[in-house]
């Protein structure tokens, strides 16, 4: 498989093209926003958008929040160094865990912010998973489509006209170029966010198999994105906080250990050294799984890249950790497993159809002696509910 | 809500028109009576087709003093296509036509060009770039830079109103504003997520 001549990211990746140094475009959109960039320009232009949100309604602006890095760190900077009041909007996936639920309580109390929750069905959750695996081998459907359109909602709702996301999709894929200011809209989200299928699309695919719970249109509306027009009449503006400071993610993070006492945490998959990334999620081993199946690549190869990039790190240091990181059979798929009521040969079946070329599937031996020799000191909490009596009643 | 008339004089499809400003958050209201175009608190001119004949169609139904009435009151105008056409003073269009003389400039036929591909009618996705004030119009990515085209002629102006020009076997107005006129020769309302954002800017207008 051909790789990045800078950083380790293979030709599988999602977007990426390599140019005739064969250097690949996310490395060339980093090096652009280092150096062509007129940052303080764009703080200016942040002020100003700041300036004119300050005070007029309820909040000044709507904050998606997971409690990860990214969005700590944005929270952090709208309500001490922007001076705004925003409302805490939180997407709960259902894989939140104990260390991020213990951060997210300090961070809101020690900045003083409103926060608004959203736990989604979790029959509905269960059935849009398997469904969003089997037709795009990617489970995580609900949640990515939740996290973008929720808010937005909320956002008109409320009537709050600002949006305020993390780092720009540019940061880490080629969707978008640096260049462009990123809105996180309609647009955006029905070619970045939502795999090419829409809540529409979802009901006429769900079935049975893992739920006969009834799901109609309105039950998906948290997964749709607003009408364009309703959120242009309230002149709402979506935008990322990274598209007006230069996004430093290791900078960040130790801003947020030293003013918030954030904390980093032990994931499947990811060097201890990355304690800081998707620390929010317990399903994070099996997505990364899924992508090493399907592409033949982990979070290692995603993260050592970015230190590639930021001149942290060579290329040699990193193909080492890849080596050692990336691939390993994750122990939170057996929980994945039990909440859809699928066994491994059927979840690999089921994945099969979506490997990307030139890579290849491992092999049912390869899986089976790359097991994960180290489970994350909450394993054993991550609820192994499934909501079905039949299941959880007989025990596992 | 933003209140926009749409000005229909004969002159071919306007519903998309209509359908890209409802999108845009508007809601547009299809005028044809001169006294309502008057009295519109702004006012988008399509236009598809021969320029002769849609001046005639204007001046027949006397939408051009309504257009006047309309400028005197300080009330802002969006001219597409055809639409900006006919603001110019000279046209050049199967014969010779006196323009309603808004702005200075001819308005001549396109050229082919086999050098570069350029083909009569220039119709498509081409890159514009911002001039003199067309800086606060047009956002600076490269990809925000395109719009569709659908014309056979041009319009040439020494640039005084112009804050955007494309190529097409040669440099032509794109865009011209002045005063409480906004036009351009390629179609917003076909023109997806950029032309979009420039209908939002123009019923933002407040010139």
């Amino acid at each position: 498989m051909k790789s990045c001549a800078k950083c380790v990211m293979p030709e599988t990746a999602e977007t990426l093209t390599y140019d005739d140094q064969g250097v690949c475009t996310v490395c060339r959109q980093i090096e652009f926003k280092q150096t062509a960039i007129n940052w303080n320009a764009r703080e200016v232009e942040l002020k100003a958008i700041a300036d004119s949100a300050r005070g007029k309604g309820d909040y000044d602006c709507i904050l998606p929040f997971s409690g990860g890095k990214d969005s700590t760190y944005t929270l952090w900077y709208v309500v001490k160094k922007l001076k705004l009041k925003p409302l805490v909007v939180k997407f709960d996936h259902g894989f939140m865990r104990a260390t991020v639920l213990e951060n997210n309580l300090r961070t809101f109390r020690t900045l003083g912010v409103d926060v608004h929750t959203f736990t989604p069905n979790w029959q509905i959750v269960r059935k849009l998973m398997f469904e969003a695996l089997r037709r795009r081998g990617d489970f995580c459907w609900h949640c990515h489509t939740g996290i973008f359109a929720y808010p937005m909602w909320v956002a008109l709702e409320k009537k709050v006209p600002l949006v305020i996301w993390g780092e720009p999709s540019a940061e880490y894929s080629s969707f978008y170029d640096y260049d462009e200011i990123e809105e996180v809209d309609d647009r955006r989200f029905n070619s970045v966010v939502n795999l090419g299928i829409n809540a529409e699309d979802m009901i006429g695919m769900l079935d049975d198999k893992v739920s006969d719970y009834r799901v109609t249109l309105r039950d998906l509306k948290p997964y749709t994105y607003p009408p364009a027009r309703d959120l242009r009449q309230i002149k709402l503006r979506s935008m990322c906080l990274g598209s007006y400071i230069p996004w430093d993610v290791k900078t960040q993070v130790e801003l947020i250990k030293a003013e918030l006492g954030w904390k980093g945490d032990q994931v499947e998959g990811v060097p201890p050294e990355y304690d800081y990334e998707k620390i929010e999620c317990f399903m994070q081993g099996v997505r990364d799984y899924l992508k090493y199946l399907k592409r033949g690549f982990g979070r290692t190869t995603h993260v050592t890249s970015i230190d590639i990039r930021n001149g942290r790190m060579t290329r040699e240091q990193a193909a080492e950790l890849v080596e050692e990181y990336d691939g390993k059979r994750p122990g939170s798929l057996d929980i994945f497993l039990k909440y859809l009521g699928l066994n491994e040969d059927e979840f690999i079946e089921t994945v099969l159809p979506h490997v990307v070329p030139p890579h290849e599937m491992p092999t049912a031996e390869q899986i089976a002696a790359s097991r994960m020799n180290k489970e994350p000191w909450d394993f054993e909490h991550w609820p192994r509910t499934v909501g079905d009596p039949r299941i959880d009643v007989a025990g596992s | 809500m933003t209140e926009v008339a749409v000005i229909d004089y004969g002159g071919g499809n306007i519903a998309s028109v209509v359908n890209a400003l409802w999108r845009a958050g508007a809601d547009p209201k299809v005028v044809a009576r001169p006294e309502d175009i008057a009295k519109a608190e702004r006012a988008v001119l399509p236009g598809v087709g021969a320029a002769g004949a849609a001046l005639d169609r204007l001046r027949g139904r006397g939408i051009d003093t309504a257009l006047d009435e309309l400028r005197r009151a300080g009330r802002p105008l969006l001219g597409i296509c055809v639409g900006m056409q006919v603001l110019a003073d000279d046209l050049r269009e199967f014969g010779s036509h006196r323009g309603l003389g808004w702005t200075r400039g001819q308005v001549v036929k396109l050229d082919n060009d086999p050098a570069t591909g350029a083909r009569v009618p220039h119709m498509g996705w081409s890159a514009i770039a911002p001039v003199g004030q067309g800086g606060g119009w047009f956002e600076e990515s490269a990809a925000s830079r395109y719009y569709y085209f659908c014309h056979s002629y041009k319009l040439t102006q020494d640039g005084a109103a112009t804050i955007a020009t494309a190529d097409h076997a040669g440099r032509f107005s794109a865009a011209v504003a002045f005063d409480t006129v906004l036009a351009v020769q390629f179609h917003p309302e076909k023109s997806a997520m950029n032309g979009q954002r420039f209908l939002e800017k123009f019923l933002d207008w407040k010139p």
